[in-house]
């Protein structure tokens, strides 16, 4: 005989009314946000790898003098504080050919310039005594496609030398303590090198940090989107066991129901990343936007999460389900309130102590450092509900007006809840707290407006500065030169023979610098400060990016989880919510009630970790003596309280909800 | 509905408990709802001071229903994440009196109604009848002019459906309350001094009792 449940679940679901497709419509829009959520993390993480792999080309790939068949230089030089990489390349004379490299259609001919678009773009912006001057003179440039590249707007010109060249010469490779991945020479026979540029080889690694704090606050709230509507599907479940449906039949009305309504707002979100790919690869991260292709996952990844995401609602509202057949009125009536233990605080307290006595002994490997980050996030989810159950009965015993009492009990009710809706916030918030105020990486004397040019030994450095200040004179910059020795360990070239010029007025004199300096460097471009810098500002650049990012997708995943919630209780408590209005219970007070319930532990749970990180990252700057990061502070500030807004505004939007439900409450009540 | 039938004795005021015993399908409750200004068909002034109720506004119906009227429903009208005595104590707080003197006030009430040491307990953990009567005790905290009691009794077995309403009448006789109650069992309504049978929406009998 045919099984009943797929006909009776279709039926029942069309009969259920406005109020049921609001239930499956919300669990719907959380599972399409834990999707789309999903989808973007891991189109990040591999977008990531995928941009740095373009970039492996440019680190020349050493071979034996005897097999190369030409010489590869690359180094980089600043405009507008933003790294320009060159890439020059001499073939070897007598030698086979040279494939061509990543991104173009041939080798390069000495005389030959190929440039990215967006350098293109800044040479016909600016004038060629700010940048077209560093670069041979040419009719025009080649162009470098997108497989050279690891983002439109990144700066990257490669030029085609004479093997004799100064560009390519052993001293425009020599390397000193700041030059490590941003300039390297060698001789070559193709393009297949395997390390990164600085600028994208920390981007995945610093990304995956991300996806593992947000992660969890993703996914939890996604799969309890099975739980929405929980109330509606009891009373269902009476009144079906009624009618003499078995349990084993109603389990699986339950699950194909949920996997319907998952299956749906998964997809929902997969579509939405979709529809959405070129946009969101206007997003810049690191070296600036992404090709759309970088961040389209593919058909396997899109499947794998529309199906995981079907997967953990299904299992939710199942385990739901399975929790109301042990004890239907139990459950109903909420006898048992979910109490947490002090054993969770005792485990988190026993897991810090062991990672402080495992990570004190020195240098770990990185799966022991994951394990360790994946223990420490296990004790950190137990201890959070028990830390909001606490804030609840503390609330609880010193609330003076019945909103706050109302929230604070509803707090200790169900702290898991609570605790799912903050949990991204409390993480993000310490992390992002502390990298976007943080200025450590910058503690190192830094000498903004100066000028080096390397030179051999100290008596070239002497006729370079009499040539410096002519040049610097022609091109109309003012600047203070000084010859550099290897006593003098306050330059910028810290105890290494050249010379500096210390340029006023602004960014664009120092362009202008570096490019009237350019002849004097033997093959080297003039550095400056963010070269020397180049590589923990990178880092710290990349590490305070994703905390934001972070911070802002953990408020919207919160903003999201809080709306739904808070429109789904509403829709399971209505009939509570009917008849305290009945009795004279003011929706007003209702309303602040429903807010307070996330306002409570928004605030002292994010809010606090947030200032602890604020407040370490000021220590630690004080102590480097440092002054903090203020743009960071303030974007940091608007982030909260934009990110804040949004979340009291999702919880407002079940407003005409709880209205329209309690309106009638001779009729809603009943 | 017929609104005339039912203003005679909503008019009645204080210190009476008329009942409402409606066949099936007939619309008592409605009534009853009409005349505590919960339901849109609302009339008549009910209490001195407001004004006529047709003409209130939402925040001065709530505020109506809150200081002037008790209620008591059949199930699921306490709050299931507040103890029991906060339960009580709500409508006294939404009142502005200070956290410590309502739940003062409402702990006065569980020892004549029965429920001395029940005060921590959630709704969860309170039997059908327990729960009722800390809804009574709820009703009548704010001392109320009337009671209005909708199957009050509906969900309890026979034996704790007596002691219900005879806590619910010596109450709101204590206190001065008019009770007025909705029910269709014949023996709940021998407890109140009139009886109207309602059916397909008219007042189709009434009777009037002494109660001793």
């Amino acid at each position: 005989m045919r099984s009943p449940v797929l006909p009776l679940t279709w039926h029942l679901a069309k009969s259920s009314g406005r109020r049921g497709l609001h239930s499956q419509l919300l669990a719907a829009g959380a599972a399409a946000v834990g999707s789309f959520l999903l989808l973007l993390m891991i189109a990040a993480s591999l977008g990531a790898g995928t941009r740095a792999d373009h970039t492996t080309w440019r680190t020349p790939d050493a071979v034996p003098a005897g097999k190369a068949t030409a010489v590869q230089a690359t180094t980089t030089t600043y405009v507008r504080h933003e790294p320009v990489t060159v890439v020059n390349l001499a073939r070897l004379p007598g030698r086979g050919p040279t494939p061509a490299p990543p991104g173009l259609s041939g080798f390069p001919k000495q005389g030959q310039v190929y440039v990215s678009p967006a350098l293109a773009d800044l040479l016909r912006e600016l004038p060629a005594d700010r940048l077209a001057g560093r670069f041979p003179e040419v009719r025009s440039y080649g162009t470098i496609g997108a497989a050279g590249l690891a983002s439109p707007d990144e700066l990257v010109a490669v030029v085609g030398r004479a093997p004799g060249d100064a560009a390519v010469s052993k001293a425009a490779g020599e390397q000193n303590y700041y030059d490590e991945n941003l300039t390297e020479r060698a001789p070559i026979a193709g393009f297949s090198g395997t390390e990164a540029s600085v600028f994208t080889g920390t981007d995945q690694g610093t990304v995956l940090l991300g996806v593992v704090l947000l992660v969890m606050p993703v996914v939890v709230p996604a799969s309890a989107a099975g739980r929405l509507g929980a109330a509606r599907r009891e009373q269902r479940l009476a009144a079906l066991r009624l009618a003499g449906a078995t349990p084993r039949q109603i389990l699986a009305m339950t699950a194909v129901e949920a996997a319907a309504v998952g299956a749906a707002g998964a997809l929902a979100g997969a579509l939405a990343y979709t529809a959405l790919l070129p946009a969101l690869a206007e997003v810049p991260y690191g070296v600036g936007a992404w090709y759309t292709g970088q961040l389209w996952v593919g058909p396997a990844w899109l499947a794998a999460v529309v199906l995981a995401v079907t997967a953990l609602i299904t299992v939710s509202a199942v385990t739901t389900l399975r929790q109301v057949a042990t004890s239907p009125l139990g459950v109903a009536q909420q006898a048992d309130p979910r109490r947490t233990r002090l054993i969770r605080l005792l485990l988190f307290v026993a897991v810090l102590v062991y990672i402080w006595s495992t990570t004190g002994g020195g240098q770990l490997k990185p799966r022991q450092l994951l394990a360790l980050l994946a223990i420490f996030y296990g004790a950190f989810w137990l201890l959070g509900p028990w830390a909001v159950d606490r804030l609840g009965r503390i609330v609880g015993r010193r609330a003076k007006r019945p909103a706050t009492l109302l929230a604070a009990r509803r707090l200790s009710d169900d702290p898991r809840g609570a605790w799912r809706t903050v949990s991204g916030l409390v993480l993000a918030g310490f992390v992002a707290g502390f990298f976007s105020v943080s200025s450590l990486g910058s503690e190192g004397p830094r000498h903004e407006g100066q000028v080096a040019v390397i030179t051999a030994n100290a008596a070239d450095a002497r006729h370079t500065a009499s040539e410096a200040r002519t040049l610097l004179r022609e091109a109309g910059v003012t600047a203070t030169v000084a010859v550099t020795s290897e006593d003098d360990y306050e330059s910028l070239l810290g105890g290494i023979n050249g010379v500096t010029a210390q340029v006023t007025g602004g960014q664009e004199q120092i362009d202008t610098a570096v490019t009237a300096l350019t002849p004097l460097g033997s093959g080297r471009y003039p550095i400056t400060q963010e070269y020397v810098s180049a590589s923990d500002d990178t880092a710290l650049d990349r590490i305070a990016t994703v905390s934001t990012a972070t911070l802002v997708l953990s408020f919207l995943v919160a903003a999201a989880s809080a709306g739904l919630t808070a429109a789904a209780n509403v829709l399971d408590r209505r009939r509570v919510y009917g008849l305290l209005r009945l009795a004279g219970t003011p929706l007003l007070v209702l309303d602040r009630a429903r807010i307070r319930e996330t306002v409570i532990p928004l605030t002292v749970l994010a809010g606090g970790t947030t200032a602890m990180g604020v407040f370490g990252a000021t220590q630690l700057n004080k102590a480097a003596g440092t002054t903090i990061n203020t743009s960071g502070a303030v974007q940091l500030a608007i982030c909260v309280a934009v990110g804040a807004l949004a979340m009291f505004a999702a919880i407002a939007g079940s407003k005409p909800l709880l209205r329209k439900v309690t309106a009638g409450p001779a009729q809603t009540a009943d | 509905m017929r609104a005339t039938r039912w203003r005679s004795w909503a008019r009645r005021g204080p210190a009476s408990r008329p009942c409402c015993t409606p066949s099936p399908g007939s619309s008592a409750p409605t009534a009853v709802r009409c005349c505590c200004a919960a339901s849109e068909a609302r009339w008549g002034p009910p209490a001195e001071g407001w004004g006529r109720i047709d003409d209130l506004g939402e925040n001065r119906l709530s505020a109506l229903r809150r200081k002037r009227f008790g209620f008591v429903f059949q199930f699921g009208q306490l709050l299931p994440e507040l103890p029991a005595e906060e339960n009580v104590a709500l409508p006294l707080m939404l009142e502005g009196v200070p956290r410590k003197e309502a739940v003062a006030r409402a702990r006065h009430w569980f020892a004549p109604l029965g429920l001395e040491g029940l005060e921590q307990r959630r709704p969860g953990q309170l039997s059908g009848g327990q729960a009722q009567r800390v809804a009574i005790a709820r009703a009548l905290v704010v001392e109320p002019d009337v009671v209005f009691a909708d199957e009050p009794t509906g969900a309890l077995d026979q034996r704790t459906s007596t002691e219900v309403v005879q806590l619910l009448t010596f109450a709101t006789r204590e206190t001065g309350a008019a009770l007025v109650m909705v029910t269709h069992d014949a023996d709940v309504a021998a407890h109140c001094d009139r009886v109207l049978h309602v059916r397909d929406g008219r007042i189709s009998d009434h009777s009037q009792f002494t109660v001793a």
